[in-house]
């Protein structure tokens, strides 16, 4: 699966890599390509693999077989010292005994950079992160978004060719979290490092993004942009993974030539088989977005539809969520945009949902995990 | 709540009032131990110069406690360091194993430990003083450690390899420094525990004389106020080296700053 999107060389590169803990197959089969410059996301349920992934990038762990080349190098003797890469921790493992500046010097110090100029270069490095003020705080005085800085700029002062970041954002509350994502972003851009960014959550993984590795059982099940991941999951684990889907399930026959049918609960459904890879006789689910269907009467360009019951109705401000039960007993929900004045129905309305085609993903049922 | 603050004055009474008493008849000028004190002087610190055994006892407890300490602190900083890298299980195996010489009574160490020495014909002197105070004050140590070592975070180490120091650097720079005031204040309770020791002392020193064992046979013939004054020395000699141990932690911070803002 290399996907890369331009002609030269990867930056990192991983060819059939494989791990295991004792008896415990950790990942299996990598293979990924992260170019140069690229905001790449390591997206995975906890258990999945991603963070050794992450631990064999800095030089933590080794591969069990396989190769990974960092800059068309082998990098497989080298310790972590002497790899072009940074880690920002997951708790940060900022050095509690030195102060903020003396922590983000001392990549530099350990190179044996010159006094003056490793002063500089800290001091422009506090100031991207806008810590200038707070250099000399000791660790403990530092609140949890301050820390973050501290971590980021203390990876960034060294230049590393890639910043390995571990769920940078966990231990920080909700606000926070949005705000660090777009600091983060513009970090990225001033600094022009290559980030590969480690997380469960999807959320981060879509808005950070270039591409997303999603990353399951320690296995690489997908590697997209974050919108083709999301509107054309290739698995079922994607579709659940990535935001809400709902799911209608059934079984495929063929109707014709290159078409086949889905015969659900609610009634056969026409589809292409494209790139999803399904045939005749293979139990597949249909996953619709909730944002995509809509309660349209007029479906003249809409090429799905059912007929459902509305359970319940919950008011979220700019949207509305639908609870529905089909007349087939399907449970799923609709999502829409609310607009002052509009009128949208209300619990025990029968109401006709729709859909169109091209954002409904026909998958096969038969590898469910999770 | 009244209750409580008594009992923690009682408390603190009970554990202060023989140190003030000591110091207090430290300075008496009469040989007698009894209140009111009539009069003070320094002629009992005068006599510990006069005493020359005194003073060579004083010298050899010195010595042997200062060894000790750096004997334990070497051996306390590897075994934090085995300690840090070892399992559940090994953590465990290792804690019984330093340990147990402490449920041990004294007075069947400094036996089991003298039969030793006959056995494998090592000569009594102060290097056997010295191994048996280490044996003691190893237990010691690991105890106090294993709580501040269970805090240490070990990414710490990490990062610093990945920052680019090597595994030597990342010792000195980050885990020593960490672990430094821990190792620091074993090393001073060590001091202290070989400085008074006698139970074991007393069965593996052979013809040497440490300060306790000297005070103890001065305390057989005759009850003397020299005994409050060598007290009260020693008193100020541990307390001294704590405020040295709290002040230059001090200093190398302040130094390290304002080297930072002249430059």
């Amino acid at each position: 699966m290399n996907n890369g999107t331009s002609a030269e060389a990867p930056l990192i590169e991983l060819s059939n890599g494989q791990k295991q803990f004792g008896l415990f197959q950790a990942l299996t089969n990598i293979n990924l390509a992260i170019n140069e410059g690229e905001i790449v996301t390591l997206l995975g349920p906890s258990g999945c693999g991603k963070t050794t992934l992450m631990r064999i990038i800095a030089g933590f762990e080794t591969l069990t077989s396989g190769t990974l080349k960092i800059d068309g190098k082998d990098v497989a003797s080298l310790p972590p010292e002497k790899r072009p890469v940074n880690m920002v921790f997951q708790r940060y493992a900022l050095f509690p005994h030195l102060d903020v500046f003396d922590n983000v010097a001392y990549g530099l110090k350990v190179k044996g950079v010159e006094k003056e100029e490793r002063r500089r270069r800290v001091q422009a490095m506090l100031r991207t992160v806008q810590m200038e003020s707070l250099s000399h705080r000791f660790i403990g005085e530092l609140s949890g978004g301050q820390c973050q800085r501290v971590a980021l700029a203390r990876a960034l002062v060294n230049g590393p060719r890639v910043l390995l970041l571990d769920e940078p954002l966990a231990a920080l509350d909700l606000k926070i979290r949005q705000h660090m994502l777009g600091e983060m972003k513009r970090i990225q851009l001033e600094t022009g490092a290559t980030f590969v960014y480690v997380t469960h959550d999807q959320d981060e993984a879509m808005i950070l993004s270039d591409r997303v590795v999603l990353i399951d059982h320690g296995q690489i099940v997908q590697v997209d942009r974050p919108q083709d991941m999301y509107f054309r999951p290739r698995s079922l684990f994607a579709a659940k993974f990535l935001g809400e889907t709902n799911l209608f399930e059934g079984k495929l026959t063929v109707s014709g030539i290159g078409q086949l049918s889905l015969e659900t609960q609610d009634g056969p459904f026409e589809v292409v088989s494209n790139d999803a890879a399904v045939s005749g006789n293979d139990a597949a689910v249909m996953s619709v977005r909730p944002e995509a269907m809509s309660f349209r009467q007029s479906n003249a360009q809409l090429d799905y539809a059912v007929d459902a019951e509305i359970a319940d109705v919950i008011f979220s401000g700019s949207r509305s969520f639908f609870h529905l039960v089909s007349l087939g007993g399907q449970k799923f929900r609709v999502q829409v945009q609310n607009m002052p004045g509009a009128a949208l129905p209300v619990a025990g309305d029968k109401v006709h949902v729709s859909w169109r085609k091209d954002s409904a993903t026909v998958l096969p049922l038969s590898r469910i995990s999770s | 709540m009244m209750l409580l603050k008594a009992v923690v004055y009682a408390t603190l009474a009970y554990l202060l009032i023989p140190l003030v008493v000591i110091i207090l008849f430290s300075f008496n000028a009469e040989q007698s131990f009894s209140f009111p004190i009539n009069g003070y002087s320094l002629r009992w610190y005068a006599l510990i110069f006069e005493d020359p055994q005194l003073g060579q006892a004083l010298v050899k407890s010195l010595m042997i406690a200062t060894a000790t300490a750096i004997v334990t602190l070497v051996l306390g900083t590897a075994a934090s360091l085995a300690w840090l890298r070892l399992g559940r299980f090994g953590r465990s195996v290792l804690e019984i194993l330093c340990i147990t010489p402490i449920a041990l009574p004294g007075l069947f160490l400094g036996v089991s430990l003298l039969v030793l020495a006959a056995q494998l014909g090592v000569r009594l002197s102060t290097v056997t003083i010295v191994v048996s105070h280490v044996v003691l004050s190893v237990p010691m140590l690991m105890i106090a450690m294993r709580a501040r070592l269970a805090l240490f975070d070990r990414t710490l180490e990490e990062a610093s390899r990945d920052l680019g120091a090597s595994q030597i650097g990342t010792f000195k720079r980050i885990t020593l420094p960490l672990i430094a005031p821990t190792l620091i204040s074993c090393a001073i309770l060590s001091f202290a525990l070989s400085f008074d020791e006698f139970v074991v002392t007393s069965f593996v020193a052979g013809t040497e004389t440490t300060l306790p064992m000297y005070i103890w046979s001065m305390m057989r013939r005759t009850v003397t106020p020299l005994i409050n004054s060598v007290s009260t020395l020693a008193l100020l000699f541990s307390i001294a080296v704590m405020a040295i141990g709290f002040f230059v932690g001090r200093f190398k911070r302040a130094s390290a700053l304002s080297e930072r803002a002249s430059s």
